[in-house]
């Protein structure tokens, strides 16, 4: 599903270039669920923001599912991303002026699906994530484990191919944070590809393979068993 | 999606009350002051927008050579609508207008059954030509359009006239005695009764004279001058299918033909143009029309003034909502993320914006209906609409409602949408400079119109209060005047003045045709001794009593006043200012004493002996010059006003002596006087009108203003309340926490005076010149401005600097 060779980003800012993501290689099968570990400040985040054609590489190939698409322009990445990806944060990035249901509903809103159905797909979630009951409410009424459940509902309710979540346990308890690994593992057994940042070897035992990140590059995968 | 937009926004306005308040507030304002001067606009423009031929309907005019300065009037010979009509197949139909001038006021009698005698002043008479029905719309209720004014001595009334002499009856084939100073005293019939439309005319009458039976009878059908005699007023109706503009061209050639040769003669020269009637309102170079023109410049600032407020509250919206980036760039960042694409976003943050100008349209709608009749007043028009108008222009508004959010809205739009999600959602978002530099200089923009605003309306009062105390060179304060209308108040003059001179709160009663401060018709071409024609100066004259002068306190310079001890002045003596004997080239007051002045008539010399030289003093507004000015004695009982110098004190209690003499020596004609020092002062009208609405703006537009400094500063104190806190536990002081929150608030501001003054110098410098006598522009004025606006604006960013530095800053730290 995704193939990426010699990938480099470099930031320049006024004083200095950061290479965050140095000729860095990595593929992701259809299906699997893929951890990546490493520390502050290797490029973990820059690499998800680029899987999620949040952000363009310097150099490098990107294929999705096949096509290249590092050098695809905004309007194709947008496209591209709100039909096949979904974005679980660390810190929730709900937003604080929709309710639950609306919150979950934007995708489908931006995909231009019709109200009634967009109606079903999102209680279908609520349902499955148990906060239907929820829906009415504002994310600041909610405690942190119920909103990262929220987020994984947005970020599944247009059914994507991929979920990209960048440490979506970061800010939970441990029970919060488990209860939110197991969506993310239903998820996946039903087929959905995932790449999780975390910095928890607890958490990434859920997945089927850890790659490790050092400055940019990719330095070692584990296979779980 | 819609719903979407539209929740959305409401959701984000209710949250964020304080933001959506000042952006509410300013708009509704902005947007009020939009509606109420685009309704005097409206009305301005509406004037004779209703006459059916309107089209075909045109005024001649006469464009007069003044010694090479070009005059455009539109009051020409009434010989002229004859010979036009006859020479010119275009013209298929004229009428003629002469207004009842000098003081414009008029005494009705109606005899009532029995002894009493119904009688009132009316203003705005007219002498016109029966066809001018023809021509013009006007709305008969009672008589025949097409018969009335046909007959000698028959008068057409507005229906508020007629209800006043007759109530409820019928006031066809009634007679009214009508005293006029103009057209003399008479019996007249009324012949039709009319409605005004409720669209303005520059045509004001209250009543229309037939011109036969009256004592302008003469002179107005039967002059045949085409040069002299410049007072009516003349409508043509063209042929349809003709063009102005053709007949316009044919117009020199006319002149040429009739006038040419004395003209020639005169060392002068005269052009005829038309004016369309629906043009004739606003056409303010053409002067002495029948009611004053309205001022496009006047309507230039007005309009300037309305889209600067409404401006200034869209630069609010867009600062506040800029300023507020950071906060809104997480949800920007999250929506792209899940999908949105950019121009979802634009439409979602200008369907906020529109939502507000909405909300604020519906608020200016009603602000416009409390305010309309403060503004009435100020503007001095009475804004009557009908309901087609109304719904008209509640579209209009609707209009501009939306063009108002799409202007505040689109801006910040296009910039919170442009946010990458990348960047804004690491946190690392940070107002790019430009942004900021943006953000200040429309702050400069909104301070640089309050500033000058400021400025101009300090020194439109100095002007004005100027205008009020200026030494005019005679005594006008407690001075009384009292109309004499009829020929009986005319005559009773005499015993009048004995009576109320042997009042001891009387010190002083003198009569005149003329006084200081009302127009004065009479100007003669006169030369001094040893010069000819061909050097003569146009003198204004009045004529007065043998008291009138020491009355309002003239000095003589050299040579004496008029005095009852020198009856025999009457015989063509004159007085002179002291402008006169310059412009005559004396070489001195007392050497012009004894010399004498004159004017020639076909050809035979009139000559005054000079008596008297007085000071020079304001006949006119301060607007012109003073002119050579000549007083002439005369002793018939012919005097327009008595003029009474009273002593301070029981003003209401002499008043009330005067009124009893008068009643009893005319019990027929009510007891009416005005103050001298008013009646002058009604000069200015426009002026301070225009002071009143410049400083009711110049609140209005800071008052915006500070509400968009106010909402910054209450962010910037927001945002910086971290930054406070450390500061506070280090030891700053609460004063120096205050300056440094305010200090940059107040740099643009001084930056804005800086830009402001010489615009405003400018401006007013230019307006300054319309006045011959006027303050000069002193730099206090600036440095008054400077003070204010720094003021105003440290107060309204203090308020929200003191509150931040007062909190206790453990509170603010511990949140982080
Ligand atoms: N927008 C940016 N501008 C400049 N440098 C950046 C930007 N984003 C990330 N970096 C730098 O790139 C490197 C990788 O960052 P990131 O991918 O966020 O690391 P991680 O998520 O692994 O902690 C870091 O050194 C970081 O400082
Ligand atoms: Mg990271």
């Amino acid at each position: 599903m995704i193939k990426i060779t010699n990938l480099v980003k470099v930031y320049r800012t006024e004083e200095m270039q950061t290479t965050a993501l140095n000729q860095l290689n990595l593929e992701v099968k259809e299906g699997e669920f893929v951890a990546v570990m490493g520390p502050s400040g290797c490029g973990k985040s820059t690499l998800l923001n680029i899987l999620g054609l949040l952000d363009d590489p310097d150099s490098g190939s990107f294929l999705f599912n096949g096509i290249e698409v590092a050098n695809f322009n905004e309007r194709q990445r947008s496209s591209l991303r709100k039909q096949h990806i979904g974005f679980v944060f660390q810190s929730f990035n709900l937003i604080d002026e929709l309710s639950v249901f609306e919150n979950v509903e934007l995708p489908l809103i931006y995909l231009g699906v019709k109200e009634s159905e967009r109606r079903k797909r999102v209680e279908e979630v609520l349902d499955k994530m148990q906060i239907m009951h929820r829906q009415k409410h504002f994310p600041q009424q909610l405690s942190g484990g119920q909103q990262q459940r929220v987020a994984v509902a947005r970020a599944v309710v247009n059914k994507p191919h991929l979920i990209l979540a960048d440490e979506p346990t970061g800010n939970l308890d441990s029970s919060n944070g488990n209860e939110v690994m197991e969506l993310l593992t239903d998820l996946n057994e039903q087929g959905t590809t995932i790449v999780m940042v975390t910095h928890s070897e607890h958490d990434a035992r859920y997945s089927h393979r850890i790659v490790r990140m050092l400055d940019g590059q990719t330095v070692l995968t584990d296979i779980m068993v | 999606m819609l719903k979407n937009y539209i929740t959305v926004a409401f959701r984000n306005l209710m949250k964020h009350k304080g933001f959506s308040f000042i952006n509410v507030l300013g708009l509704s304002i902005g947007l009020t002051c939009c509606m109420l001067i685009s309704l005097y606009i409206y009305h301005e423009y509406s004037y004779d927008s209703y006459h059916a031929k309107g089209e075909r309907l045109y005024q001649l005019g006469a464009v007069f050579n003044n010694e090479g300065e070009l005059e455009h009037r539109a009051t020409v010979p009434s010989a002229l609508a004859v010979a036009l009509q006859q020479e010119f197949p275009e013209i298929e139909e004229s009428a003629r207008l002469l207004s009842l001038f000098r003081d414009d006021k008029t005494l009705l009698q109606y005899q009532e059954s029995g002894e009493n005698v119904k009688s009132f002043y009316e203003s705005k008479g007219y002498v016109a030509d029966p066809s001018l029905f023809k021509l013009l719309a006007y709305n008969f209720i009672e008589g025949d359009p097409a018969t009335a004014l046909q007959n000698p001595n028959t008068v057409v009334v507005t229906e508020e006239i007629a209800e006043k002499l007759f109530g409820e009856e019928s006031a066809l084939n009634k007679t009214i005695r009508i005293s006029s100073n103009t057209n003399g005293d008479g019996d007249y019939t009324i012949t039709g009764v009319f409605r005004p439309h409720n669209v303005p005319s520059h045509i004001d009458a209250r009543f229309l004279l037939s011109p036969r039976g009256g004592g302008l009878e003469n002179f107005f059908l039967n002059s045949t001058t085409l040069l002299n005699n410049n007072m009516f007023f003349t409508y043509f109706l063209l042929k349809e299918g003709s063009d102005a503009q053709q007949l316009e061209k044919k117009l020199p050639a006319f002149v040429e033909r009739h006038m040419g040769e004395e003209l020639k003669n005169r060392g002068s020269d005269r052009q005829l143009f038309l004016t369309n009637i629906e043009d004739i309102h606003l056409a303010s170079e053409i002067e002495g029309n029948v009611t004053p023109a309205g001022s496009l410049t006047y309507i230039r600032i007005l309009a300037s003034i309305a889209v600067l407020t409404l401006l200034i509250a869209c630069i609010n919206f867009m600062n506040l909502s800029t300023s507020r980036s950071s906060k809104r760039s997480r949800e920007v960042g999250v929506r792209k993320v899940l999908g949105a694409e950019r121009s979802f976003l634009i439409w979602q943050f200008l369907g906020e914006s529109l939502i507000m100008a909405l909300v604020a349209f519906i608020f200016a709608i009603v602000l416009a209906v409390v305010f309309l009749p403060v503004f009435e007043q100020l503007s001095g028009r009475d804004i009557i609409l009908s309901f087609q108008q109304h719904g008209f222009l509640l579209g209009v508004y609707f209009l501009l409602a939306i063009i108002t959010g799409f202007i505040a809205g689109s801006y910040p739009a296009f910039y919170l949408s442009s946010f990458k999600p990348v960047q804004v959602l690491k946190g690392r978002f940070s107002s790019s400079l430009s942004v900021v530099s943006l953000r200040k200089g429309l702050v400069i923009f909104q301070f640089v119109i309050s500033v000058v605003l400021i400025i101009a309306s300090v020194i439109i009062s100095n002007q004005m209060s100027y205008l009020r105390s200026k030494d005019l060179g005679f005594i006008k304060d407690q001075q009384i005047v009292i109309p004499l209308r009829s020929e009986t108040a005319k005559s009773s003059y005499a015993s009048l003045k004995a009576q109320l001179n042997s009042h001891t709160s009387i010190r002083s009663v003198g009569g005149s045709l003329n006084y200081p401060g009302i127009s004065n018709p009479t100007d003669w071409l006169m030369y001094k001794e040893g010069s000819s024609a061909q050097n003569a100066e146009s003198v204004v004259i009045t004529h007065v009593d043998d008291s009138f002068l020491q009355t309002l306190g003239l000095k003589a310079v050299a040579g004496r006043l008029f005095s009852p001890d020198f009856p025999a002045d009457t015989n063509n003596h004159i007085i002179l200012n002291e402008k006169g004997v310059a412009e005559f080239g004396f070489p001195s007051a007392e050497e012009a004493v004894g010399s004498w002045v004159a004017f020639d008539w076909e050809g035979e010399q009139y000559r005054f002996d000079i008596v008297g030289v007085v000071n020079d003093f304001h006949f006119k507004d301060l607007r012109v010059p003073i002119q050579p000015f000549g007083f002439l004695l005369v002793n018939a009982p012919i005097y327009n006003y008595l003029i009474a110098h009273v002593n301070q004190g029981n003003m209401g209690q002499t008043l009330q002596v005067i009124e009893e003499r008068w009643n009893a020596l005319n019990p027929n004609e009510p007891f009416e006087y005005s103050f001298l020092d008013q009646d002058f002062q009604k000069n200015y009208e426009a002026e301070s009108r225009l002071a009143g609405m410049i400083r009711y703006f110049t609140i209005i537009a800071i008052l915006i203003s500070c509400l968009g400094l106010f909402g910054l500063a209450t962010f910037s104190a927001e945002q910086r309340i971290k930054e406070i806190g450390i500061r506070k536990v280090l030891g700053a002081s609460v004063s120096s926490l205050v300056a440094l929150l305010s200090k940059d608030f107040l740099k643009l501001v001084v930056v804005s005076v800086v830009l402001a003054s010489p615009i405003a110098w400018y401006i007013m410098h230019e307006w300054l010149q319309t006045f011959a006598y006027r303050v000069d522009i002193s730099w206090q004025v600036f440095a008054l401005t400077t003070f204010l606006a720094v003021m105003i604006a440290l107060v309204t960013v203090s308020f929200q600097a003191i509150k931040a530095a007062l909190t206790n800053p453990v509170k603010n730290l511990r949140t982080e």
